[in-house]
């Protein structure tokens, strides 16, 4: 019985279809069932289009915000990458700009040199000091004079077979004769436990001694070349009728900021004071 | 029942008609009304692919401003022949589903196309065979494949949820 129903199904579909199809072909008939079945769908077809186009509308938006972002991402990738390429080329301009000055110091001094790099520093206070990458194997002794293209840095108080430890002209245990280059008054450049410099001259020489004269090391002895710039007297310490006068003295050279030196392994008689730009 | 299965047969004509053509892929489009005919057909039996099949097919050749009846018989007796399987065949997997969903939509075409010969239909069997028939009957197993994946997250879903 059920599969009796099954089959007069199928054939009643099947004659509905034919008939339907007969009737078309003989003229009339489609027309009406066209038109019954556009009134039915057409409305809601229009609908179903209309949402399909508002869902297509917000996943477009959401795939162009997902580009965006990806974008976004990837340019600030790209932002760090180029930023760190812009400091690492200014780091090298730097760089080459501070050996090229070096270099050409080096070229015109009248005795022989070394070049070093900085490697380590000690700035508590109680001690200032540079590690240089320089030592017993480079020939470095100890009292070897070092020094950058805007003045003197200090001395090597300390060999070791590949570094060398330089104490600095600011350490309070440091001491270099100096004079005054115009007036050429002599006296001593001492490390203030500040962290600064100072000149001490004998006042009756020092009469003359203004702010802004320039300190160059004396050449009295055989440690430091004559003519080394060592800072600019900044302000003066008058102790009225005391035997001693100290000039306070801005350092020609930022002991902070130093990273390569020359070692003087040489020595001249000369004064170099003019193979300097004390002021950078 | 028998309301949701006009409803199936209708919606499917309406996404045929409405958001199917932007699937389409080098002019094939996959044939979704003959999907869930179906797929319909192997669950619920010959009558339920009968029916839905003839409305659909109805449906499709109103909308598509052709001879009304042609696809209805086709799919018709598609969907009849597609519900007697159960049973006769071991139809449960995927790997069957699929290319019976293939082999009924060249079987399909190859009943329109002699339906239309009636009528003088112009085309070649050879050129539809193979720029329309079999690249539909491709397409319609790939998202047939798809439709019955998700039937079966959805089933999976409800036996882990019982309130969906």
């Amino acid at each position: 019985m059920l599969r009796f129903r099954r089959y007069a199904l199928l054939l009643a579909v099947l004659l509905t279809s034919l008939l339907l199809l007969t009737v078309q072909t003989r003229g009339g008939g489609p027309v009406r069932a066209h038109d019954l079945v556009a009134f039915v769908l057409t409305p809601v077809q229009s609908l179903l289009t209309r949402a399909h186009r508002g869902a297509l509308s917000v996943w477009s938006t959401y795939a162009e915000w997902k580009a965006v972002r990806t974008d976004n991402l990837a340019l600030h990738a790209e932002n760090d990458r180029l930023r760190v390429q812009a400091l690492q080329a200014l780091e090298t301009e730097q760089e080459n700009r501070r050996l090229r000055r070096l270099v050409t110091l080096r070229d015109r001094l009248p005795l022989t040199t070394l070049a070093g790099e900085i490697i380590g520093r000690e700035g508590g206070g109680w001690a200032r000091s540079v590690t240089v990458n320089r030592g017993q194997r480079d020939g470095i002794v100890q009292q070897t004079p070092v020094i950058v293209p805007e003045g003197l840095v200090g001395r090597v108080a300390q060999v070791q077979s590949g570094a060398s430890v330089v104490q600095l002209l600011n350490d309070p245990a440091s001491t270099v004769g100096a004079v005054v280059q115009r007036k050429r008054t002599a006296g001593l450049v001492e490390g203030a436990p500040g962290g600064g410099l100072r000149f001490k001259f004998m006042a009756r020489d020092g009469a003359g001694v203004a702010p802004g004269d320039l300190i160059v090391t004396s050449g009295l002895g055989t440690l430091f070349p004559k003519g080394i710039p060592v800072g600019r007297v900044a302000a003066i310490e008058d102790k009225g009728s005391a035997l001693f006068h100290f000039a306070v003295l801005a350092p020609a050279v930022d002991f902070a900021r130093v990273e390569e030196v020359l070692l003087l392994t040489g020595q001249t008689s000369r004064d170099v004071a003019g193979l300097f730009s004390p002021d950078g | 029942m028998r309301l949701s299965l006009l409803l199936m047969a209708f919606g499917g004509t309406l996404m045929q008609s409405s958001l199917v053509p932007s699937l389409s892929m080098g002019g094939v489009t996959p044939d979704l009304p003959l999907i869930v005919t179906a797929l319909l057909a192997l669950r619920r039996g010959p009558e339920a692919g009968c029916v839905v099949g003839f409305v659909a097919g109805l449906l499709q050749d109103a909308a598509g401003g052709g001879l009304l009846g042609v696809q209805a018989a086709t799919r018709a007796i598609g969907g009849f022949a597609m519900g007697l399987l159960p049973g006769r065949f071991w139809i449960d997997h995927p790997l069957v589903q699929v290319p019976g969903l293939i082999l009924l939509t060249v079987a399909d075409g190859l009943l329109r196309f002699g339906l239309l010969q009636l009528f003088h239909f112009p085309a070649s069997l050879g050129e539809l065979l193979t720029r329309v028939i079999l690249p539909q009957a491709l397409y319609n197993g790939f998202l047939g494949a798809a439709c019955l994946l998700a039937i079966e997250g959805v089933q999976a879903l409800r036996r882990r949820h019982t309130w969906i």
